[in-house]
């Protein structure tokens, strides 16, 4: 687990975007936290994944067609999980680049993107969003009937969290702090889905 | 006829005494100092004990149908629990020792730990867990259950879904994250051990948060909740820098003079000052929730 202090300037340091009077604490902070260590690591590959991938991700129809069918077959057991698992895992790498994107935006940018990073952000969030809330809907079974009710019941508080964020980013599309109780409840939603895709997994 | 009244009666009891019998389990084996303990244990209890000897010692008791009891390891590695059950409770209660990294993963089971002052990570689906003592660092999640930290931590890092979360005593470095329940934070200062918070945390989407205590100084608290009431209390002496802000509540202040202001841009209202420099830097935010600054 990374330092919650760290978190901005972490970002900052993985794009190379850090100031260079900084980046001597942050490296200093770095040789010493093995947390952060792994986070810069993580930030790095999600960079360079990123980086590789197409503008726009259209999943294909017939692939996803194909999943389907795989998954509503009498396939064995460890197949299903297997492009459950893959599944879950490309969505969650879409809402974390997205999540990602959200807090690397450069202040001028959000002001000259406002109708195209950011609405770009909330579009990759929603998408993989739903993507795993698809995956969830398939192994909710192997969930307790409990833990089904108490997922529902958080979630519907998280999307009310963030339905109300999302209004209020519509009326003052350039707030950072705005932008911030946006990004804290997606936060919490994607914790939210990994821990019960976690959970199922078990 | 009598015979096979007879049979059956047998039978019966033999039944019973099945569907009631438990399983006691009574193990020890050498760890070091500084080793570690895995217990996997998903319904009942886990009870961990933290003691001055070198060595892991199991006592658990088991349903008839709360599964079969492992263990594994060497004198660096333990690992033990309770697997293949069908949701019968086991109840756990392992001595580890007190420098041990405990290691605790649970379903509904409940999470007690006491006395052990190494690293825990402590996991369970729905119990509650609780920790007293001075571990140097805590990870504990639940999605349900409510967590407590009493004593003192170097460093603790407490998560729920809509569990309550409880942090109080002498430490530094607290984060907690909720998203309905409630976090309260009793943070203690220099007269009872500690430094006050240098590094803080909280954060929840609907649940309150209260945070209540010593600041140390240069430390930075930060509060932050979508709906929740944020409620700061601090000593009247605290020497610090306020900057709270909420974009549709209120910021009240019983702490000093200041009042606070409409936020620059649309509704809500923002309040800063200042009680000395050099001193800790305390910042709240809330969507839509109410903001109470006071002393403590």
């Amino acid at each position: 687990m990374t330092d919650p202090h760290m978190d901005a300037p972490l970002n900052e340091y993985a794009d190379g975007t850090l100031a260079a009077r900084d980046r001597a604490s942050v490296e200093a902070h770095l040789a010493e936290c093995a947390g952060c260590r792994t986070a810069v690591a993580e930030l790095r590959a999600l960079v360079a994944g990123a980086a590789a991938l197409p503008k726009t991700i259209e999943p294909s129809r017939d692939l996803w067609a194909t999943i389907e069918t795989r998954i509503r077959q009498p396939a064995t057991w460890n197949v299903q999980r297997f492009w459950r698992g893959a599944l879950a895992a490309a969505a969650m790498l879409v809402l974390a680049v997205g999540i990602y994107r959200l807090f690397r935006v450069p202040r001028s940018d959000l002001r000259v993107g406002e109708g195209q990073g950011w609405a770009v952000v909330q579009a990759d969030f929603d998408r993989a969003s739903d993507e795993l809330s698809r995956i969830l809907a398939v192994e909710r079974e192997r969930l307790r009937p409990e833990t089904v009710a108490l997922l529902e019941r958080n979630l519907a508080v998280i999307d009310t969290a963030i339905a109300q964020s999302r209004a209020a980013l519509a009326r003052d599309p350039a707030s950072a702090e705005l932008r911030r109780f946006f990004a804290a409840a997606a936060r919490q939603k994607v914790e939210l889905l990994r821990w019960a895709a976690r959970v199922a997994a078990s | 006829m009598r015979v096979m009244k007879g049979c059956l009666v047998l039978w019966l009891a033999l039944l019973a005494r099945q569907s009631t019998a438990q399983a006691w389990i009574d193990e020890r084996w050498p760890l070091d100092a500084g080793g570690s303990v895995r217990i996997v244990n998903p319904f009942g209890r886990i009870r961990v004990l933290g003691w001055d000897a070198d060595s892991v010692v199991v006592s658990a008791r088991l349903g008839a149908r709360a599964g079969r009891f492992f263990a594994a390891g060497d004198g660096h590695v333990r690992k033990l629990g309770v697997d293949g059950g069908n949701g019968e409770p086991a109840e756990l209660e392992v001595h580890v020792p007190r420098g041990a990294t405990v290691w605790v993963k649970s379903a509904t089971a409940s999470i007690e730990v006491e006395g052990v002052d190494g690293t825990l990570d402590l996991s369970s689906q729905e119990g509650g867990i609780r920790v007293v003592g001075t571990p140097q660092d805590v990870t504990a999640e639940t999605m349900d259950g409510a967590v407590e930290v009493a004593g003192g931590t170097a460093r603790a890092r407490v998560k729920t879904v809509s569990g309550d979360i409880l942090l109080r005593g002498a430490s530094q470095d607290l984060g907690a994250s909720t998203l309905s329940g409630r976090i309260v934070v009793r943070a203690a200062g220099w007269q009872r051990g500690g430094t006050g918070v240098q590094r803080g945390k909280f954060e929840s989407v609907t649940g309150d948060v209260r945070f209540e205590g010593e600041l140390g100084r240069g430390g930075v608290v930060e509060v932050e909740s979508q709906s929740g009431t944020i409620d700061v209390r601090v000593p009247a002496s605290a020497v610090a820098d306020f900057d709270m802000l909420t974009i549709g509540g209120t910021i009240t202040n019983h702490l000093g003079d200041a009042h606070p202001k409409p936020r620059a841009a649309g509704t809500g209202q923002e309040l800063r000052f200042s009680t000395g420099a050099g001193g800790a830097q305390v910042t709240a935010r809330s969507f839509k929730g109410s903001i109470l600054l006071e002393p403590k």
